[in-house]
């Protein structure tokens, strides 16, 4: 068909929201009227049409996208914090590596010469007490590194790895894989136990001023508050508590029901009332579970998870937190079935070492 | 609402609102950006990805529209869905990086004594699909403005703004890309239903 209209022009005006009033009301009858311009406005839709559609390879696969979060959570969070001490070097990317490496060797240089001060020092305990100290690197796999003003002490016991922060800022990595410890953070005014493998904790004259998880997740408990669950990504400080997800109060007893949910008085952020199915609601309750030592139903908790929710982008931390409480649960056989599992949902995870010396 | 609209309503209502979420981050609330991230990534990145010419761009440029996005939190004009002022800072960054990296290749081509232009998708071109390849064919200024009007359904007014340029640029703009793009493209919906 080749026929034209004088007012095709006014086709495109009409998407554009150009036409108003007198003018639009005209325009949109003669549109409904003449086939010319009817056919033009397909011609235009179509063209958005495909402009819309997915574009090739557009969309990262989930664990690049997971390390892109990571990578600008941590940035941002960088941001926030004080730049002396170094905090905020920690998750820098590798194209500051001419930086990184100076720091590196500035903190490696100082870890030899506190190590031999250490080793030199008569009388010395499991007690490290180390103002000062910018990076200690421990027989365990637990990395600490301290802001230059933090006073802080570690206390290595069987079960438990006891860190007592005074003030200042520390950031804390575990590998609870190789490490059958409980680790835990003694604050001036509370607790702080880790449940997952990188996070970031400021005191200040008695009081925590700063909670940080960048992967995995802890439980912190002040006196006289109610317990709070942070995840990978979230951010705790004095100011900002009603915004994180709520815990009860005091370590609830194991649940009758394996499926635990946090109850709706206890989780009183807006986020939370939201209609099932709620993954977040789901993961903090798998969280939940497992924070309470009831390892059997965690485990379930986080296959359901897993199940429900196969794109999540928690999924891997459900996968990974499954294996820790089938281990902690007793049962080595089913942990090492769901380290497979692990393993074949994410080949490249960020846990895979770790998750394939189970395996070995 | 022009037919665009249409498009960029219906989407499933968050649980925390744009609004609590940007006010949160302006508080310094790391969690609130995840959240944002997790909520609008996927829309950013494919505005970027197509805007772009050069995929290995892409992720920085997104990262750089949510810290960008982290400073101005207290600026936020509290609208429901903060998706528009995203992708307006994102059209903001890949516009200054344009005019930063014609600069630079205005220099190199001044240098080697070659013609071809700054703006010539040819040598970093990704797209696949005939609609791709006719999209990366268009200069990035029409691209960005196409895209922020059909697939992010902004209306002429919000681009104009964004952009921080006249609504009869836009308009310009917008007709000429259509053109160029039918041009190349041929486009079945104008078939008879």
């Amino acid at each position: 068909m080749n026929a034209v209209c004088p007012r095709l022009f006014e086709v495109e005006a009409l998407r554009d929201g150009r036409l108003t009033g007198a003018e639009l009301v005209r325009s949109r009858n003669h549109l409904a009227a003449c086939a010319v311009c009817a056919r033009e406005a397909r011609a235009l839709q179509a063209l958005a049409e495909a402009l819309r559609s997915p574009m090739h390879g557009a969309e990262a696969d989930e664990l690049h996208v997971r390390r892109e979060r990571t990578r600008l959570l941590a940035a941002f969070d960088a941001s926030l914090l004080p730049a002396p001490g170094g905090l905020a070097q920690l998750h820098d990317r590798p194209r500051r590596a001419t930086g990184w490496l100076r720091s590196a060797a500035a903190v490696a240089l100082l870890s030899l010469l506190a190590a031999l001060a250490f080793v030199l020092r008569p009388g010395r305990s499991a007690s490290s007490r180390a103002p000062g100290a910018a990076l200690v690197s421990a027989p365990e796999p637990v990395t600490i590194r301290a802001d230059r003003s933090a006073r802080w002490s570690r206390q290595v016991e069987a079960q438990l790895d006891k860190i007592v922060l005074e003030s200042g800022a520390l950031s804390v990595r575990v590998d609870h894989t190789t490490s059958q410890r409980r680790l835990l953070v003694i604050l001036p005014d509370g607790e702080l136990e880790d449940i997952g493998t990188i996070f970031s904790v400021s005191a200040e004259a008695g009081h925590t001023t700063r909670v940080t998880v960048q992967d995995g997740s802890v439980v912190l408990r002040l006196h006289g508050k109610p317990a709070l669950a942070l995840g990978a990504g979230d951010s705790w400080s004095p100011a900002s508590s009603p915004a994180v997800p709520l815990l009860p109060a005091t370590p609830p007893a194991p649940p009758a029901r394996r499926n635990i949910k946090p109850t709706p008085s206890a989780l009183s952020a807006p986020r939370r009332s939201t209609p099932d199915p709620d993954p977040s609601a789901d993961f903090r309750a798998a969280l939940l579970a497992f924070n309470s030592g009831d390892n059997s139903g965690a485990a379930t908790s986080f296959a359901a998870f897993l199940g429900q929710y196969p794109g999540d982008a928690r999924g891997e931390d459900a996968a990974y937190l499954r294996i820790l409480a089938l281990q902690r649960a007793g049962t080595p056989g089913t942990a090492q079935q769901a380290a497979r599992d692990y393993l074949s949902r994410y080949p490249r995870g960020f846990r895979h070492a770790e998750v394939e010396a189970l395996l070995r | 609402m022009s037919s665009r609209g249409k498009h960029a309503a219906g989407r499933r209502a968050p649980t925390t609102s744009d609004p609590e979420l940007i006010r949160q981050l302006a508080a310094g609330q790391v969690g609130a950006l995840g959240e944002l991230y997790d909520r609008h990534r996927t829309a950013l990145r494919s505005f970027i990805g197509r805007a772009t010419n050069d995929a290995h761009d892409v992720d920085d440029l997104v990262h750089a529209t949510f810290l960008a996005v982290a400073e101005s939190a207290q600026r936020y004009d509290g609208r429901d869905s903060c998706r528009p002022w995203l992708i307006g800072i994102a059209a903001q960054l890949l516009r200054r990086r344009r005019r930063a990296l014609g600069r630079f290749v205005s220099v190199l081509t001044a240098l080697r004594g070659s013609s071809r232009s700054a703006s010539d998708p040819r040598s970093v071109l990704q797209a696949r699909s005939e609609v791709e390849r006719a999209l990366a064919g268009l200069s990035e200024a029409k691209r960005i403005t196409l895209l922020m009007a059909e697939v992010e359904g902004l209306s002429c007014e919000e681009i104009a703004r964004a952009l921080e340029i006249p609504i009869g640029t836009v308009w310009t703009r917008l007709h000429s890309a259509r053109r160029e793009l039918r041009q190349a493209v041929d486009i079945e919906g104008a078939r008879e239903p």
